[in-house]
């Protein structure tokens, strides 16, 4: 204990790790700032848009309400549907900024209306958001560099490691504890942020303790980077070097090259063709022959298969079933294009596996929910919704009921998704594994070679 | 000035014997040639798939059977954003804007199926290309061969000795400045014969595949001049090491990621769906064409009564129905144009002040002038945006025209009958045409992010002669 307190001493004397230790948190303090305020202004855009969709129906139902026909109800009306942020989003607030988080939909073909996005400045989204997850991913590392690389040949070239040497009870515990100290210290400067943040989103306390483990893990495997190449006995400058170019490799080279990997070896179908198709099929309607239609529709909805016979004017039940035909003929293109946009994402979270950048910044992002899987399941969410719509105005629809402006309000309300995200245990070990065998690869070389 | 070259010389050849710097120059030429290879292709890939897309979208619009035109309206028609082949080089937003935009009549559909939408978050770790390898890789190297170029001399005890031999201070730092500044010669070549090869295949024409070039020497000279002084200063390699990592890490990394995030948050942009409930909104208080009683029509029915100079909508020689969705559409258009106006002005302010914050973080200013001179920038999208919504207009209104003209009021008005119009109104219909912004508009855009550059690039230099003159001041 007395040990860790005169290594304690001498780290706060020494100005370059003291002035590091700050920066660090200060980063960290801000990017969670920043994290926090950004889901509050996502979740005010939310509530703002509710209002105004509000609004929005009530003038409808004032509109159409006294004509009391549920076609126009059906086909004016839109909904709002809504991806508001999970607790633990303010971390790493991941996709959500190119991907939209409110859409709204209404009872007609889903397809047509699923892949619109919301407005943002393409130029800004370019370079990614400033989140703790960037500070973890990018910035701790480059820190861990500045305070580990000269661990032992900092003592060699201030010619006290022949002196350290000679002393009773040498061995590699001193590195060991300055290494444990100055890490134990960066997880610090990022875990504690992170938690204050968390306790201010009111996340729940297994997600946090996820995150915390994360950070951990992340911080373990630099830091046994860092004593692994220590070991080696190198100068200073050379550690410096070796260290950063780990750096670039893991962090800004590779991932590019997996991400051409993998955009290559699985080639997503393009969603444009479910656009095309569907366009083609709900368009072409009109000179499909009706009775054809309505037995399509039929096939799937026998419920409806009593009701009156179409004429030879407009009718809405034609209307609304060619749309619903339109989205059913694309079902088996739509399974494909999402199957293959998750199988990209499964290969990158496996390349997680090997490149612990990218799997910490994927798994910080699975534990907000704020990846594309969380996008795609706020997909699914928007589909039920679209189906109970359609399901809610079929009755009046085909039964001809009247739709006066009352029957506004039994419309069925959109429910947002819950969280669905988490961390995944297994990769929690894997990089504690690799963590542990570059750290222990690292010991055993240091006492070959140093000691 | 011989001493200079002496010098110059004297560092390659420490360079060259330099195993790891001979070996992350070659796995950056390595990288940067994969980087060409990659994009180029990827570029092929995406140019086909979307011609055949428009050419596809064209022929089906083409081949429509007979159908009343107000069908036609909804049918619509698509439009493929085409990629420019500078975006091999620098594709800019690419990845992140839509490629597809679906033209129809009443509405204005946002542009979708951008990459990242169906893409894994690997996107936004950076995409390999030419101008990430020269605008964030090329420094770190620099940085890494050059960081001890004076450093290293003053702590082995060279430095002082070289001086005492009668060589200045000025000799020493630019002969130093100068073998680093050819090796960022080197490192720029592959990038640049690409950017040549790209250019010629673009079309990009003279003006601007010079500003590109410039820019990019321009930036790979401030990191050459900013890695010289910092080691001039560095009192030991390893600090000069540090601390040009953190000024790297600081320009390249940090600023470009806070700045869009602070900027985002002071100017907040309008959501797609308020625009679209706003439109929807100011539509109804300027006139509903459903409602008979509804003022603004019934001026309008007046005024084109009196023109025609008859009484009865029935009399007219055209279809008033026609007629009415004219209107319609030219009120809707005028405000999807008004809207859109706002919305592009408004992200115009937040770049901006994106190129303002390119005056303390040349990344930024080199970003703009690689960006806007290869065409693939915010301005280049909104252009696409642009000519796709006249695109429509022109169509829709070309189709109501049609429902004015072809078909009787007394025909559209009858429900039991089916009405429609043959197809060859819509077959000569031009096909859309992309039009990129013109050379001088870039040019215009780009020349603040070149001076930006140069002043940079001159008070570097003017700051290294000053500390040159001073570096005899070491000796005592």
């Amino acid at each position: 204990m007395t040990m860790l307190r005169f290594e304690w001493l001498l780290l706060i004397r020494s100005r370059l790790t003291l002035a590091a230790l700050i920066v660090l948190s200060v980063l960290s303090i801000f990017a969670v700032a920043r994290g926090l305020h950004e889901v509050a202004r996502q979740n005010a855009v939310i509530a703002h848009l509710e209002t105004l969709q509000k609004n929005d129906m009530s003038d409808l139902a004032k509109a159409y309400g006294p004509e009391g026909d549920a076609g126009y109800a059906a086909y004016y009306s839109f909904h709002h549907t809504f991806d508001p942020p999970s607790r633990l989003a303010f971390a790493a607030l991941g996709q959500r900024d190119v991907l939209p988080y409110n859409l709204r939909v209404r009872a007609l073909g889903l397809q047509a209306q699923l892949y619109e996005g919301d407005i943002f400045n393409p130029e800004l989204a370019l370079p990614g958001r400033f989140d703790l997850s960037f500070v973890l991913v990018y910035l701790t590392p480059l820190f861990l560099v500045v305070l580990l690389h000269d661990l032992v040949s900092g003592e060699a070239e201030s010619g006290r490691l022949s002196l350290l040497r000679a002393a009773p009870k040498a061995g590699i515990a001193l590195w060991l504890r300055r290494a444990a100290l100055r890490s134990a210290l960066v997880f610090a400067a990022v875990a504690v942020p992170f938690v204050a943040g968390a306790v201010i989103a009111q996340a729940p306390v297994a997600g946090v303790m996820g995150g915390v483990a994360l950070i951990a893990l992340y911080v373990m495997f630099w830091t046994a980077l860092c004593l692994l190449t220590a070991a080696f006995g190198f100068g200073s400058r050379i550690n410096a070097l070796v260290l950063l170019s780990q750096w670039v490799i893991l962090v800004l080279v590779a991932p590019t090259l997996a991400h051409i990997a993998i955009s290559r070896s699985v080639p997503v179908p393009q969603g444009v063709d479910i656009v095309l198709k569907h366009r083609q099929l709900v368009h072409g309607a009109w000179e499909v022959p009706k009775d054809l239609t309505m037995q399509r529709f039929f096939h799937s909805h026998p419920e409806w298969k009593a009701t009156a016979p179409l004429g030879k004017t407009f009718e809405w039940k034609w209307y609304f079933a060619f749309h619903h035909v339109g989205d059913e003929s694309v079902a088996a293109d739509v399974a494909t294009y999402r199957g293959r946009i998750l199988q990209r994402q499964a290969l990158a979270e496996g390349v997680g596996y090997l490149l612990p950048s990218v799997g910490v910044q994927a798994a910080m992002e699975r534990l907000g929910d704020t990846d594309i899987r969380g996008y795609l399941s706020y997909q699914d969410q928007i589909k039920t919704f679209h189906t109970a719509l359609r399901r809610f105005y079929y009755p009046y629809i085909f039964n001809k009921t009247p739709f006066p402006e009352p029957e506004y309000a039994k419309v069925p309300r959109f429910e947002p998704r819950s969280y669905g995200g988490g961390i995944g245990g297994f990769y929690l070990l894997t990089l504690a594994a690799l963590s542990a065998g570059l750290g222990g690869g690292g010991v055993w070389l240091m006492r070959k070679r140093i000691v | 000035m011989s001493r200079v070259l002496t010098i110059a010389l004297n560092e390659g050849r420490a360079l060259l014997r330099n195993r790891t710097a001979v070996i992350s120059a070659a796995l950056f030429l390595l990288l940067s040639l994969m980087a060409i290879l990659n994009a180029w292709d990827q570029f092929r890939y995406a140019q086909g798939l979307r011609q055949t897309y428009q050419s596809e979208a064209n022929q089906t619009f083409d081949a429509q059977p007979d159908r009343h035109p107000h069908r036609m309206v909804h049918y619509g028609h698509f439009v493929f954003r085409p990629l420019n082949p500078m975006a091999a080089f620098d594709p800019g937003v690419d990845a992140f804007t839509g490629q597809m935009l679906y033209l129809e009549g009443h509405r204005q559909n946002s542009a979708n199926f951008s990459d990242t939408r169906q893409n894994t978050s690997l996107v936004r770790f950076g995409q390999l290309t030419p101008a990430f390898c020269l605008q964030v890789l090329a420094p770190l190297l620099l940085i890494f061969l050059g960081f001890g170029v004076i450093a290293r001399e003053r702590e082995n005890g060279t430095l002082v000795l070289c001086l005492t031999q009668g060589v200045t201070g000025p000799q020493m730092f630019w002969g130093k400045a100068l073998c680093l500044a050819v090796v960022a010669g080197l490192i720029l070549l592959p990038a640049l014969v690409s950017l040549g090869w790209l250019a010629t295949q673009a079309m990009l024409g003279w003006g601007l595949t010079l500003a590109i070039l410039t820019g990019y020497v321009l930036y790979l000279l401030i990191w050459t001049m900013g890695i010289v002084l910092v080691s001039r200063f560095a009192r030991r390699g390893r600090e000069a090491l540090l601390g040009l990592i953190a000024l790297w890490a600081f320009f390249c990394v940090f600023v470009p990621r806070i700045a869009p995030d602070l900027i985002a948050h002071a100017r907040p942009l309008l959501t797609q769906m308020e625009t679209d409930i706003r439109i929807h909104k100011e539509l109804k208080a300027m006139g509903d064409s459903h409602n008979p009683d509804d003022p603004y029509f019934n001026a309008f029915r007046q005024k084109v009564l009196k023109s025609y100079g008859v009484s009865r909508v029935e009399d007219l020689p055209v279809n008033y129905k026609g007629l009415l969705a004219l209107e319609g559409e030219r009120m809707t258009s005028a405000l999807f144009k008004a809207y859109a106006d706002r919305n592009f002005g408004q992200q115009h302010a937040q770049t901006r002040l994106m190129d303002g914050v390119g005056l303390l973080a040349p990344v930024l200013a080199v970003q703009r002038v690689s960006m806007s001179g290869a065409g693939t920038d915010l301005s280049a999208y909104q252009a696409f945006l642009e000519q796709g919504e006249a695109y429509r207009f022109g169509l829709v209104q070309h189709l109501n025209q049609l429902q004015a003209t072809a078909l009787t009021y007394a025909d559209d008005t009858n429900k039991a009958r089916e009405n429609r119009i043959s197809h060859d109104h819509w077959t000569n219909y031009p096909d859309f045409v992309f039009r990129p912004p013109a050379m001088a508009e870039r040019l215009e855009r780009l020349s603040p992010a070149l001076g930006v550059l140069a002043l940079w690039c001159g008070v570097l230099l003017g700051l290294g002669q000053w500390s040159a003159l001073r570096l005899e001041r070491l000796m005592k």
